[in-house]
């Protein structure tokens, strides 16, 4: 790829229990871009997307071997401090999960336990995110109510500011749509169309049109296994292997 | 209904009478469940209703005003004076010492469970923690007043160790597992997706759970301590035997080394020696019904909070809260406030000057070096803190079984268990204690067995949630935080002196029944609600009637959970002093009774006896001690392993 990679892994395998659920994974996420990952359900996409800020240590009982590098440093080198990667690396759920906090609070919540302590500069933050957010204007005469008060679309983006907030470099999205309606995810995916000037995203998606729509790159997986990774266009007008053509053209999954 | 009857009719002639008397069957069993159901909300209004009889006398004679406010309590002085106010500032004062021990503790504890402990740690801990629910009230009162307030007495220089500051502690330490398992659970229940979302943003583990995890959970850790107050203010074996009970108001009033009184070791101590009907016999009613009341909104309130988080986990994690966001934040905040008052109080009353100073500077240093550690150092000196709450809690379990262990074993023997008394029990043996005991626990489970099944049955099998179960299950959850004197108030003023049964067997299983009445009721509903609703379709779709899937479906494989349910009542009724104190028991009878209309000996009011009353029973006093540990905990431990056996089982 010509453009300069921000995330690379060097085949990466992943057992949960002793089942294989990553199968030699070698690619590497360009920056400044969208990246999509798609493929059926259960083919490892969420798993290697929580690789990337290894959320997958939550986990009793995960084996990872192979190589996962953020800005040509190992995530996985001893003395990595997992806290410091994960400020760096964003994460957005598949189902909104804000904290039953104030909406002020949960944007607040990041610079906070990173040590941001000055009332202005958190107020300023807090703008700033949930502008960049695009929902600022819904939300900013009440701040103060609860997060839980919001749609699934509002939370969905108030969780977007959260992860904002903490100025990450990367963000991951884990079918951030799936739990929206139409109208919400024109919203969120319009907003990731913005985010991608200063952040790079990678998207976990079921939904193939998204895919295409929203993402300058995809990587199609299959079982485990990365079958095919590419610029978009290429991907969905040109597939090299005969799975990805498949899948995209809807003949499985 | 009538015209489907018709239809049965035209359609089955030949059978139609058995049809309509099949029909009548239903209906009466029907009723029948729902008149064991109604009689917990009735055993409710009966206690207030009695304590009210007997009590409200004093509150016209003395006027309520003059009543609760009175400085002074000598109802047997010349010119009695009927003053409740210095009990119920002890009864406060002592529970909130309890508290300030108890919280930091048990929150500790439960989020070392909850969130740090392995799997096999937890394994230990979370029995342990049951263990400690399991040691009968009157085997702490025993470790207090021998240990205790020994410790008390040598560390403070004291004449006596017999404080509030025993008593709190004590109460401290009973208030433990309520609070530790009700908090462990509302931490655990926390969503998932509020810790992943944290961490995700780069937050330690510390932060995620200071900072989501317990304000996520400060409802439930709110009812945990409610619950906890609720068990503090009703406990009265414990508290009488290491408070020094003297009715006064410490001077001044943070003095934690001056002995005091509470409402319940009033009961305790006074109910034994009053004559029935005169003025003082009323006060004491009096008192009851204030103490009724305090009770009544403590776990009211808890369960009211539980709840309404219940219904909010149904409805998943869009909840709303009960209070605003906004609010619940600035609680926290200024709650943080009284807390550090408290603690300095404490600090400066209790602790060796040395240990203030200490805790001072290390407070000093927290609180302006902070923003220079990293979050990795307070991480670590939190998870100190959390680790050496869930030791403590271990440590106290340790210490008690040890003391009893050790010091009981050498009395038992052969002739101990099997010999009446000698001596005012400084000799002979325990066994028509033991008996007395075993019989007392059996009586009550046959009375409260049958009625709190059935009450099940009707609560889950025959109506859907509405007005009439709401008033059931609140009379319940009343019944449930009752405090156990006041059942043994109530026993002796309603079944032996009304009933004219007399103090007896009987009146002290039919307390003991009523006591763990709400026990049964419980279990068997979560034992009857655990059975797939698929089943009972599948019956009623085959044409059988509700009682007959009832009881050909439902109730068999919900057997062994009644059956837990029971053991845990038993072991439950068979540690308790308060209820059977002036209702059956007498404290030496050489011979086992003939007949359920006498009175008998029982384990726990023998322990309080030589405990208080007999000198140089040494011996025997940890000897009946441990035989009574023993005899709980092994119902508990055949409840458990029964529990266990079958779940195994029903997983295949």
């Amino acid at each position: 790829m010509s453009e300069s990679a921000i995330i690379t892994t060097n085949d990466v395998n992943l057992w949960y229990n002793g089942k294989r659920a990553l199968d030699s994974v070698s690619m590497s996420i360009p920056k400044n871009k969208v990246t999509a990952l798609i493929g059926p359900s259960g083919c490892g996409k969420s798993t290697l997307l929580r690789c990337f800020n290894r959320l997958n240590d939550l986990i009793d009982h995960v084996k990872i071997t192979g190589e996962i590098t953020l800005d040509d440093e190992n995530i996985h080198a001893l003395g990595t401090d997992v806290v410091m990667l994960r400020k760096k690396v964003g994460m957005v759920f598949q189902k909104p999960n804000p904290f039953p906090k104030s909406i002020y609070e949960n944007v607040a919540y990041g610079p906070r336990v990173h040590g941001v302590k000055d009332k202005a500069e958190l107020d300023k933050i807090v703008e700033q995110s949930l502008r960049h957010a695009a929902i600022w204007d819904e939300v900013k005469d009440r701040l103060n109510d609860s997060a839980l008060g919001l749609s699934g679309g509002q939370q969905q983006r108030l969780c977007i500011a959260r992860t904002l907030a903490v100025e990450p470099e990367v963000i991951l999205m884990d079918e951030p749509c799936s739990a929206l309606d139409p109208i919400a995810t024109a919203k969120i995916e319009n907003l990731i169309e913005l985010l991608k000037q200063d952040y790079t995203v990678i998207i976990v998606t079921h939904n193939m049109q998204q895919a295409a729509r929203v993402s300058d790159y995809t990587g199609f997986m299959y079982l485990g296994k990365l079958i095919e990774c590419g610029k978009t266009v290429q991907i969905f007008e040109h597939p090299k292997e005969e799975l990805t053509e498949n899948y995209i053209t809807g003949r499985f999954g | 209904m009538v015209k489907f009857m018709k239809k049965m009719h035209g359609v089955m002639n030949a059978s139609g009478n058995t049809a309509r008397v099949s029909f009548l069957k239903e209906q009466a069993i029907k009723t029948v469940f729902f008149f064991t159901a109604l009689f917990a909300v009735i055993v409710v209004l009966f206690i207030l209703l009695f304590l009210l009889r007997d009590g409200y006398v004093i509150f016209e004679k003395v006027g309520v005003l003059t009543l609760l406010s009175g400085a002074t309590w000598a109802p047997t002085a010349v010119e009695p004076l009927y003053g409740i106010f210095p009990l119920i500032v002890g009864t406060l004062l002592v529970t909130l010492g309890a508290m300030v021990f108890a919280v930091p503790l048990s929150i500790g504890c439960a989020i070392y469970i909850s969130e740090l402990a392995s799997p096999r740690v937890k394994q230990v801990l979370k029995p342990a923690v049951e263990l400690l629910a399991g040691i009968p009230s009157v085997v702490y009162g025993f470790f207090g007043l021998i240990v205790l307030t020994s410790f008390i007495r040598v560390t403070f220089d004291l004449p006596t160790g017999e404080t509030w500051l025993a008593a709190s502690v004590l109460l401290g330490i009973m208030a433990l597992p309520t609070i530790i398992s009700v908090s462990e659970d509302a931490i655990s229940s926390v969503p998932h997706e509020y810790k992943e979302g944290s961490l995700a943003i780069g937050a330690t583990r510390w932060q995620t759970i200071s900072l989501v995890l317990v304000p996520a959970a400060l409802s439930g850790i709110a009812a945990a301590i409610i619950l906890g107050v609720g068990r503090a203010i009703g406990e009265t074996m414990a508290v009488l035997m290491v408070a020094g009970n003297a009715a006064i108001i410490p001077e001044p009033f943070w003095n934690i080394l001056s002995p005091l009184r509470t409402l319940t070791a009033t009961l305790g101590i006074e109910m034994g020696e009053v004559s029935v009907g005169g003025d003082h016999y009323r006060a004491l009613f009096g008192v009851a019904v204030v103490l009724l009341i305090i009770t009544l909104i403590i776990n009211l309130t808890a369960v009211a909070i539980l709840r309404h988080l219940k219904e909010g986990r149904k409805r998943g994690i869009t909840r709303k809260s009960l209070v605003s966001a906004y609010t619940q934040e600035s609680f926290v905040r200024f709650a943080k406030f009284p807390g550090f008052l408290i603690a300095l109080v404490f600090l400066f009353i209790v602790a060796p000057l040395w240990l203030a100073v200490l805790l001072l500077l290390a407070g000093v240093i927290w609180y302006f070096g902070r923003d220079r550690l990293s979050q990795k150092y307070i991480q670590a000196v939190a998870f100190t803190f959390v680790v050496a709450a869930a030791v403590i809690v271990l440590a106290i379990l340790v210490i008690i079984l040890q003391d009893i262990i050790l010091n009981g074993l050498p009395a038992l023997s052969w002739e101990f268990l099997t010999q009446p008394p000698k001596d005012l029990g400084r000799a002979g043996g325990i066994f028509p204690a033991i008996i007395g005991t075993l019989y007392l626990v059996m009586g009550a489970i046959a009375i409260a067995l049958p009625l709190g099944v059935g009450a099940a049955i009707y609560l889950v099998e025959y109506t859907r949630e509405g007005r009439i179960t709401r008033l059931i299950r609140t009379g319940v959850d009343l019944l449930n935080g009752t405090p156990s004197i006041v059942f043994g108030l109530f026993g002796f003023a309603f079944i032996v002196l009304y009933l004219k049964i007399g103090v007896s067997m009987l009146a002290g299983q039919i307390t003991l029944a009523l006591m763990v009445l709400p026990t049964v009721i419980r279990t068997t509903e979560e034992a009857l609600k655990n059975i797939p609703q698929s089943l009972r379709e599948g019956s009623l779709a085959l044409g059988a009637t509700r009682w007959q899937t009832i009881s050909r479906v439902v109730l068999p494989p919900a057997v062994p959970g009644i059956v837990t349910g029971a053991i845990l009542s038993i072991g439950r009724a068979a540690g308790e002093t308060a209820p059977i104190m002036f209702t059956a028991v007498v404290f030496s009878s050489r011979f086992l009774p003939d007949s359920v209309f006498q009175p008998v000996m029982a384990l726990p009011y023998h322990l309080f006896i030589l405990a208080t009353n007999v000198p140089g029973a040494s011996t025997n006093k940890y000897g009946t001690a441990l035989v009574l540990l023993l005899l709980v905990i092994g119902f508990y431990a055949v409840a458990i392993i029964v529990r266990n056996h079958f779940q195994k089982k029903s997983r295949g």
